[in-house]
């Protein structure tokens, strides 16, 4: 078996058997409060506007949270490096993934007309598969909102 | 069985006493090792965890593009949802990970009692936040607000006129003639009308996909904890095994790890009023 476990504090004999590092309660509930103390900060933040920076605020702080229980509470801290190796795969790939959604769905046309238009966003030419664009689906939906809006009672 | 060669005679137990603990109950006899069997479970369950990520990669990217092309809906939608129950719920969820994290220290300890103990307050916080969980739902019914009953498709939906009641939402047309797509007006958590284009259905559809798949983990979740109680209950864990109590833990852990996003992205982002 290999010694890569073994810390540089206690060595562990390479007896084949289980050697884990154990956390003592306190710690757990040290990177408990830690944690609440992030929740309510992205909780306060968030009657701030901060603008387009209001999303990265808030997953700036989420993945310091997920950060602290994927290396804390799920041990990785002191685990075989090749498991956090597989964890973090899978953000990469996640990453690939959105980022060619992102490439096709901006390269192509809207082809529902009840949401938007129909056409290249650029070219205005009308994209395959979709339905002709009519006033109906041309003109912004935020422009001519219905009588009976915001602020008004409800009979 | 009878054609493979085994290369190391296995022991005798009776004869040696001493020797009975290389070759232990729980051990699989393709392990040579405990602690191989430990790793590779363990390596086993990150991969795991990592197909999970993939899994909910999908809403997580429907939820990007969504976003990315309409932001003034998830602005506005995002006040139908309560940020105090929301907020509640987060921290059940980790204090629940703190219980599950200390089951795992106990039961590498060797304290079965305490494990247990810990066990069971991670289920029931478990079951706390589906309770919490249910009634954010049930208020969103109530208010009509689940897509493809309040939020009809033009497509579907002509049979509904214009100004009738939904639940307790009012639909309006702005041009019902030409067949445009309904608006709906209801009241949202800060108690002020909002009047929510068509389009905003897309915000409480990715809503309700993405917290109802979070919602079966967490039933799953329950389900491995309770199997993992169980067995805990009837003693097959020792300091020497114990990895089903650190595995179902760390099942446990990844629906944390995936909330602590959910609740910020959903409830959270968008301008405040």
């Amino acid at each position: 078996m290999s010694t890569e476990h073994a810390h540089a504090e206690h060595d562990h004999p390479d007896d084949g058997r289980v050697h884990v590092h154990i956390a003592t309660a306190r710690f757990y509930w040290g990177i408990f409060g830690a944690l609440v103390v992030l929740t309510l900060l992205t909780v306060k933040v968030s009657y701030y506007d901060f603008g387009s920076a209001n999303i990265l605020i808030a997953l700036l702080i989420a993945t310091m949270k997920a950060g602290l229980v994927a290396t804390f509470f799920m041990h990785l801290r002191h685990d075989s490096l090749f498991n956090t190796l597989a964890f973090l795969a899978a953000f990469l790939f996640l990453g690939i993934f959105i980022l060619l959604t992102y490439d096709d769905i901006g390269k192509r046309g809207q082809i529902d007309n009840a949401y938007g238009g129909v056409t290249d966003p650029r070219s205005g030419v009308s994209a395959p598969g979709g339905e002709p664009a009519t006033s109906a689906t041309q003109d912004s939906i935020e422009g001519d909102a219905p009588k009976g809006g915001a602020g008004e009672k409800k009979e | 069985m009878s054609n493979v060669i085994e290369p190391v005679p296995a022991p005798v137990p009776a004869a040696h006493d001493g020797h009975s603990e290389a070759h232990p109950d729980f051990l699989q006899h393709h392990f040579d090792t405990p602690a191989q069997q430990f790793h590779a479970a363990k390596l086993g369950m990150w991969v795991f965890i990592a197909t999970e990520i993939l899994m909910f990669g999908g809403l997580f990217c429907a939820y990007a593009i969504w976003r990315g092309m309409d932001p003034a809906i998830f602005d506005q939608a995002h006040h139908f949802l309560n940020k105090k129950m929301g907020a509640s719920n987060t921290v059940v969820l980790l204090f629940s990970s703190l219980t599950a994290a200390l089951a795992v220290r106990s039961a590498q300890l060797g304290k079965r009692n305490q494990t247990s103990v810990f066990l069971v307050i991670t289920i029931l916080c478990a079951f706390g936040f589906l309770v919490i969980k249910y009634f954010e739902y049930t208020h969103k019914f109530h208010l009509g607000l689940l897509p493809g009953h309040c939020f009809g498709h033009p497509w579907f939906s002509g049979a509904i006129q214009n100004g009738e009641e939904v639940g307790s939402c009012l639909r309006i047309h702005a041009d019902a003639a030409a067949g445009s797509p309904e608006w709906v007006r209801a009241v949202d958590e800060s108690g002020n009308m909002q009047l929510l284009p068509p389009r905003a259905n897309m915000f409480f559809g990715i809503y309700f996909c993405m917290t109802g798949l979070h919602a079966i983990h967490v039933i799953v979740g329950m389900s491995i904890l309770t199997w993992v109680l169980v067995k805990n209950i009837n003693g097959k864990f020792s300091k020497e095994y114990f990895t089903p109590v650190d595995l179902g833990a760390l099942y446990w852990h990844l629906v944390d790890l995936v909330w602590i996003y959910l609740f910020p992205l959903l409830y959270l982002v968008g301008k405040p009023e």
